[in-house]
């Protein structure tokens, strides 16, 4: 098999071969570290590469599996951690200057969880400065400057898991992770055309993860398919003391079986008429062909529609009180204004205005919401629109400007952590990738998994990749 | 992890209106920061500004001229100008919170739970079913 199929081979394969001792883990991640010491520092996708601790962890994958002891399908399987994810000894800088020298002497829940499964961290992936909580203006808000789209290097990958999206799309690692406070994983998934799974607020612990909106953040995979997200998702789910939002141990867990999801349920399609007020014409194009499979291989369709009011509002000031909480001593040292971008250094301060009335008001808003949207759900398992209305934006962009436009599905998708997951749908006119996401019920991350593996089953734009030297 | 500019919504909406406000002029000069070492950036006539009631340009006025009176010392002009323009950005988004219909008794979520209690519905929909002649291949 040529190299180049190699880095793009799914999980469940790569899996396969390991288990089978076709596949050696170390030589999977000695190609996985060439490839991205090569060409991930042309796209600024990694903060730093981790070629000692992954060498070693391949190593005992290979040990373990060669006496008998294979621990699953990512026993063995290279990925990459956005660098706001705590590891043991190494720098986690969460993409910014003032915490550039920033080391914690442990793991975060996630990478744990990762290295209980026996997967290899072959690097931190780059990502917006703070996530973005901040404000950004720019593209090059980041330690590593711009995150550079494999599909064409001059635009982006979109933000804040602005590396992971780079690395999965350019076969730099089998999988990455990546985190959501608002789009932080649906638009990099969209833009860069991989598939992402942004889980149930409180499915995945945060604990060791930077916080940007404590009541808003979540963690969640960015691999080759829906199917690989599952197998991903299913290492990383369930209920942690040490983080008091994951959802209780009886429902915390998630498993997953690829044969069985299939066929678990008729899910009723919601196609929603309003979640965009106007998009390109190519991701128009790809959406509506898009949606003829949709119309063809589930079993009901139907017109849906989002409920309206001041919830952009209220996602927007519920992120602004709580990132001005969670980064007060940044703000008020000064030291944000060692933060890159412009609007970043100085956002911080609007955002400590707030008053507590007007976030606890946001935060009655945000309980209505949910009420309304589970009344939604009573009629659909899943909710279908464009992940975003645009394919990649050019470098430059100036994105308060010029990348602005409504995103009702995205705040209500976040203010009440539904779960997502964004798949590639086809092209722009410019051969920029188009992502379509499908968006369930709270607790119901099967049903978008479900939802998304029934379109990956009878399209093949998660199998396209972008020709890189 | 936030994908977006925090003031995309508003910006646009700025733009639309394209209103022209002073809003420094309701502000009493005694309230502006002792603190500040940089004379006040002058107040250009801007599409930038959106189109509020007396009370929210007030609002807004007031949050800008907050920052300045810890803050002040820190920012270029540039900056300061910046800090006013998003000042009175954040001003909309108040407004229309505000003007939404809360009832007394709707409580805030003060932590988000999401409402899972429904996955005992759809845990239960993982025992393999027949699949509808709407999911087979081709």
């Amino acid at each position: 098999m040529p190299a180049e199929e190699i880095f793009y081979l799914p999980l469940s394969e790569l899996a396969k071969r390991i288990e089978t001792k076709k596949l050696s883990p170390v030589e999977l991640t000695q190609i996985y570290l060439d490839r991205s010491a090569k060409i991930g520092s042309r796209l600024n996708a990694y903060a730093r590469l981790t070629p000692e601790i992954a060498l070693d962890q391949a190593k005992a994958a290979e040990k373990e599996i060669q006496h008998g002891h294979y621990r699953g399908p990512l026993h063995g399987i290279p990925y990459a951690a956005k660098d706001l994810l705590a590891v043991k000894g190494v720098p986690t800088t969460w993409g910014a200057k003032p915490y550039s020298d920033q080391v914690f002497q442990y793991d975060a829940t996630v990478i744990e969880h990762l290295n209980r499964v026996g997967a290899i961290l072959i690097g931190k992936a780059a990502m917006i400065e703070l996530a973005g909580g901040m404000g950004y203006r720019f593209a090059s808000a980041s330690l590593q400057h711009a995150a550079k789209n494999p599909w064409d290097t001059k635009c982006w990958t979109c933000g804040s898991s602005s590396g992971s999206g780079a690395i999965v799309a350019a076969g730099l690692a089998a999988f990455a992770i990546g985190t959501e406070t608002w789009g932080s994983i649906i638009c990099p998934s969209a833009f860069c055309g991989v598939s992402g799974l942004r889980p149930t607020y409180g499915r995945v612990s945060r604990y060791g993860a930077m916080a940007l909106a404590p009541s808003m953040d979540k963690i969640g995979p960015l691999a080759r398919s829906a199917e690989d997200c599952a197998r991903v998702f299913a290492a990383i789910a369930g209920h942690d003391p040490k983080d008091r939002s994951t959802v209780p141990i009886d429902k915390g867990a998630f498993t997953y079986s690829p044969s069985l999801d299939l066929k678990a349920r008729p899910l009723r399609v919601g196609w929603l008429a309003n979640a965009w007020k106007k998009m390109d014409p190519g991701v128009t194009k790809a959406i509506l062909a898009s949606e003829k499979v949709v119309r063809r291989y589930f079993a009901s369709v139907k017109s849906a529609a989002l409920p309206e009011g001041p919830f952009e509002d209220a996602g927007n000031i519920i992120i602004a009180a709580e990132c001005a909480a969670s980064f007060q001593a940044l703000i008020r040292s000064g030291r944000v204004s060692e933060l890159t971008d412009p609007l970043g250094q100085i956002a911080g301060y609007v955002n400590e205005q707030y008053s507590a009335a007007d976030y606890l008001r946001a935060l009655s808003v945000r309980e209505i919401l949910q009420k309304k949207m589970e009344a939604l759900f009573d009629s659909f398992e899943v909710l279908v629109a464009a992940a975003q209305p645009i394919p990649a934006s050019p470098l430059e962009t100036n994105l308060e400007t010029d990348l602005a436009f409504p995103d009702p599905l995205g705040a209500i998708g976040n203010l009440c952590g539904l779960p997502a997951l964004s798949v590639p749908c086809g092209f722009s006119e410019n051969n920029l990738p188009v992502g379509l996401q499908f968006v369930g019920r709270a607790g119901d991350d099967f049903g978008v998994i479900q939802a998304a593996r029934t379109f990956q089953l009878h399209t093949d734009w998660h199998r396209k990749h972008p020709k890189l030297t | 992890m936030n994908g977006k500019s925090s003031s995309s919504i508003s910006r646009r909406e700025f733009a639309r209106r394209a209103a022209i406000v002073s809003a420094l002029s309701i502000v009493p000069p005694s309230t502006i920061s002792a603190n500040s070492s940089n004379p006040e950036p002058a107040l250009e006539q801007s599409s930038d500004i959106p189109s509020l009631s007396p009370e929210s340009q007030a609002e807004a006025v007031a949050r800008y001229q907050a920052i300045l009176a810890v803050y002040g010392s820190r920012f270029s002009d540039t900056q300061k100008s910046d800090l006013r323009r998003l000042c009175f950005a954040a001003q909309p988004s108040l407004d229309r919170l505000r003007a939404y219909t809360i009832e007394n008794g709707d409580g805030p979520a003060l932590y988000l739970k999401p409402l899972v209690e429904r996955e005992k519905k759809t845990g239960a929909a993982v025992i393999p079913r027949a699949p509808s002649p709407a999911m087979k291949k081709p």
